[in-house]
């Protein structure tokens, strides 16, 4: 099979010249362009042309970005394997055979097949970082507020933002100058990065850094990959950086509170698809709660109702309290405790998946294995931290990544500690 | 309980009002579309990606709304908190763009305020609950037959967007006509603070909870207890858009509901909705499912810190302060006083007034005259709002008795509305310049010449005649001579 990495393949012109001039760039498909369809892999948006781009689109059009089209995804961003989309599965083009993560995994392999020079994906719980690990390449999870998401199909709103992904440290930072920054069009932005330069904090100097390891994610971990990681936070202490362990209590409850979490706004975010505007209509006899109930059962993928069954569950009446509000409660617990552990360290350092690429196929019918796959990355969205996935080598030939997270804005911080872990 | 017994029970009501304000912001709540609409706009013009709730279109709070709602809260004497948050309200419906709708929850933009009625003399507090801001949903128009028999339905998105404050009071409304009052009066406030157009259709939107209890669940200063007001099944009446069709929707659901109790049948607790046309209310016959929103925070809007709102926002003296005013520090009686704040714009143009002439003067030629003829054409004086230095002017000219009040009054005014002149264009094509004393005399001795009889009745102490010939020197003057002078020559030239 191709690598199936995009769903449009279609040229978007810049219009401007800048930084990412001569750079090829996909985009992943929840994210609008202006007259090209935006599907979120999802049937229900199988037609849908936005007629506005998202700020990010700007700016690369402006920075002298050549879009190159609208990458491939799990459905509406729900699921780690890309696995999920309504256009077919996309094969991971550094491991054959082998899915490429996700949800973002249309942008990291195009990345890695030489399609794209970079991409842009979104990370919800770690849709970018996923991806970048499992296909040998970067991606960025910027701090919350850093990159606008006007334009970024919501799939869980407190949680998102959208990063870079690309062949370098160097050029995944490029490609973050050209996006982040404030945007009157998303009062969740704000001015925390500013004068930051990212592509320059890419210099490998390392020697006065603190890195604190974290014990609770390695714990659970495939050996093979522990390995890998092990060996690069050798070759980082031996480079001059300080390691240190840390333990974070609350990541125990990380998984848990993030899907709680995520559901709940994605039963949300989803509800304005009911075939009146998007989709195939619900037809027009009998109320418009059956009409709306027909289009969404016609629209959406397994794995897209069950995340809104189990949102609008935890959110109604008599739930509430019992799994949103508890899972909000342990999302303030998360954000306490990556604030105290930066107190010591300078970033804090863990695999970015605990597993190797899964083989097509093979994961997509246990729901809840995937969402254990999470359990390294969604900590970080969950306290709205700055996160970088840098490859870390190869074990069984399958690519194996290396997470750095940063304390808010931190971002100059773990790009330059992740471009030591590249030389 | 036989009905024998039921009918001997007195009944007090007991109404809640939930009242949708539409603020008068240039822009909508969340995106920069007007709200303005404009006349035979086609529908869906008015519209962006925002408010048509267009996938990855996200919100941004238009602080002007925020304002408009704490200047709300100040008139109301309700808590501003230290920051406001946004919720979702999820529920499936065609108007919704997004099938949530933006709106307040546990921290809403006002709380615990009140406002002071009269109804026939008696004052009552009324308390307000909350008042909180949220977005217009869009609006539906069912073709060919009603909501329930339509062909088919159209969805106009140029309203949703708009922002609204949901005033909502506690059940302290003892009578539909202590309703009316409220929203006039809370009209009047809203109009004060320049928050709210009453002209623009669907700008003020009432929905009313109201039950029967026994009257001596009611206290002496009308107040209730929770537990006879949890026991009453209530109905809910919505589509009323007028503090008239208030009183008239309550005071038939008062009666509706007061028979079935005094048949011995229940009140089934249901929405009802106000038929105007047909002056009655009507069972929706929705099944009443219990609602359940799922709230929860709206994460693509910060909290926004609004502590120290109340004190940075100015608001205008209010009606009643401004009435009382009016009273003591110019001596107006309540008639005219209330005349004079029944807007803000007739009030500060009072002020204007009164600042250069007599404070009387004034009142006479603004509540009386000028109100008086707007009023006669269907006028109001925001219609006249650029033409107010005429009126000034005229009030100047006749306070310099370069017209008489007579000429003023029933010529130069009313020409000014019906011809869009100015007074001095009128006076002068009329002729209506105040004659001077010789013209006057010249008058005075025509009118002797011409009417030896009246001027023998005079010398016999007639009452009238003296009357007869100021008409006279009236008449020949068409109005320009000042009665009190040509009285004053012709007793002169009578006498002497």
């Amino acid at each position: 099979m191709s690598t199936n990495a995009f769903i449009t393949e279609e040229t978007i012109e810049p219009d401007g010249d800048g930084p990412l001039s001569e750079l090829t760039v996909a985009v992943k498909d929840n994210i609008s362009t202006a007259g090209v369809t935006t599907t979120c892999g999802s049937a229900m948006l199988e037609d849908y042309v936005p007629p506005y781009d998202a700020t990010v689109v700007s700016k690369i059009k402006a920075a002298g970005g050549t879009i190159v089209g609208k990458t491939n995804m799990d459905e509406f961003g729900m699921g780690g394997t890309t696995e999920t989309s309504a256009f077919g599965p996309t094969e991971n083009p550094a491991a054959p055979g082998h899915v490429p993560g996700g949800s973002s995994g249309g942008s990291a392999a195009a990345v890695a097949a030489g399609e794209a020079d970079v991409a842009i994906g979104s990370d919800t719980g770690g849709s970018v970082r996923n991806p970048a690990a499992f296909c040998g390449v970067v991606g960025i999870k910027p701090t919350y507020g850093l990159v606008s998401r006007y334009g970024l199909v919501a799939y869980a709103n407190s949680l998102e933002q959208i990063g870079p992904l690309a062949n370098t440290v160097e050029d995944a930072a490029r490609l973050l100058d050209v996006i982040s920054g404030p945007d009157g069009n998303d009062g969740t932005t704000n001015d925390g990065g500013a004068d930051s330069a990212y592509a320059a904090a890419a210099d490998g100097e390392i020697d006065t850094l603190t890195v604190g390891v974290i014990t609770d994610l390695l714990e659970g971990a495939d050996d093979r990959v522990v390995d890998v990681f092990d060996d690069r936070i050798d070759a980082l202490e031996a480079a001059g950086a300080t390691i240190e362990e840390v333990s974070l209590d609350s990541l125990e409850h990380a998984v848990q509170a993030y899907y709680v979490i995520a559901m709940s706004e994605a039963s949300s975010n989803l509800a304005r698809f009911d075939g009146v505007r998007y989709g195939t209509s619900g037809g027009s006899d009998g109320n418009w709660n059956e009409s709306f109930a027909a289009a969404r059962e016609a629209g959406f993928g397994p794995e897209v109702k069950r995340r809104i069954l189990l949102g609008t569950y935890a959110l109604s009446a008599g739930y509430h309290d019992k799994y949103y509000k508890k899972a909000q409660d342990a999302r303030a617990w998360v954000k306490q405790d990556f604030d105290e552990a930066f107190e010591s360290v300078d970033v804090l350092a863990s695999p970015t998946m605990p597993v190797l690429p899964p083989a097509l196929g093979e994961s997509l019918s246990d729901p809840l294995q995937l969402y254990l796959m999470d359990a390294n990355t969604v900590p970080v969205n969950l306290a709205n931290l700055p996160a970088i996935s840098v490859p870390a080598g190869t074990a069984d030939d399958r690519p194996v990544g290396l997470q750095l997270i940063g304390p808010k804005f931190g971002e100059e911080t773990i790009i330059r500690a992740a471009s030591a872990i590249e030389r | 309980m036989t009905a024998q017994a039921v009918e001997q029970r007195e009944l007090a009501v007991v109404i809640g009002l939930e009242v949708h304000v539409q603020l008068e912001t240039a822009t909508k709540i969340f995106c920069g579309c007007s709200t303005r609409a404009a006349e035979d706009e086609e529908p869906n013009s008015r519209t962006c990606p925002v408010c048509l709730g267009l996938p990855g279109a996200l919100p941004v709070l238009n602080e002007g709304a925020v304002e408009a709602a704490v200047k709300i809260g100040k008139a109301l004497s309700a808590d501003i908190p230290e920051q406001t948050t946004f919720h979702r309200k999820n529920y499936y419906y065609p108007d919704l763009p997004k099938n949530f709708q933006l709106t307040q929850y546990d921290a809403p933009i006002c709380a615990n305020g009140s406002i002071e009625i009269s109804v026939e003399g008696t004052r009552r507090e009324i308390g307000i609950t909350r008042a909180h801001l949220e977005e217009d949903p869009g609006s539906l128009q069912h073709k060919g037959g009603s909501i329930d028999t339509a062909d088919y339905t159209l969805i106009n998105y140029n309203r949703a967007g708009t922002p609204l404050v949901e005033i909502v009071t506690e059940p302290d409304f003892r009578s539909p006509a202590e309703t009316r009052a409220f929203l006039a009066k809370l009209e009047e406030v809203l109009e004060y603070l320049g928050v709210f157009d009453p002209t623009r259709d669907g700008s003020l939107r009432v929905d009313a909870n109201i039950s029967l209890v026994d009257a001596d669940a009611i206290d002496a200063d009308g107040g209730i207890s929770a537990d006879a007001l949890e026991s009453a099944n209530r109905t809910e009446v919505k589509n009323i858009s007028s503090h008239k069709g208030a009183e008239k929707a309550l005071a038939y659901e008062v009666t509706r509901q007061r028979n079935a109790i005094q048949r011995g049948r229940a009140v089934e607790q249901e929405t009802r909705h106000w038929d105007e046309s047909r002056g009655i209310t009507v069972s929706m016959r929705s099944k009443e499912e219990e609602k359940d929103y799922r709230y929860f925070r709206e994460a693509d809007i910060p909290p926004l810190a609004v502590s120290d709102w109340k004190e940075r926002i100015p608001i205008p003296e209010l009606p009643d302060a401004r009435r009382d005013r009016f009273q003591t520090e110019y001596g107006l009686d309540a008639e005219s006083a209330s005349k004079l704040t029944s807007t803000k714009e007739v009030a500060d143009f009072f002020e204007d007034v009164a600042e250069s002439f007599d404070p009387d003067l004034a009142a006479t030629w603004v509540a009386d005259n000028l109100l008086g003829e707007l009023n006669y054409r269907d006028m109001a004086i925001t219609d006249v709002a650029d033409r107010l230095d005429e009126f000034t002017r005229l009030i100047e000219l006749v306070d310099a008795e370069e017209v008489t009040t007579k000429n003023a009054e029933e010529i130069v005014l009313r020409s000014m509305l019906d011809d869009g002149d100015d007074p001095d264009t009128i006076i002068d094509r009329e002729g209506l310049g105040k004659a001077d004393d010789d013209e006057i005399v010249g008058f005075v001795e025509a009118a002797i010449d011409e009417n030896p009889d009246a001027v023998e009745d005079y010398h016999d102490g007639e009452d009238g005649a003296l009357n007869f010939l100021v008409g006279q020197v009236m008449q020949k003057s068409r109005g320009s001579a000042d009665p009190g002078t040509a009285n004053q020559v012709l007793r002169e030239q009578l006498d002497g």
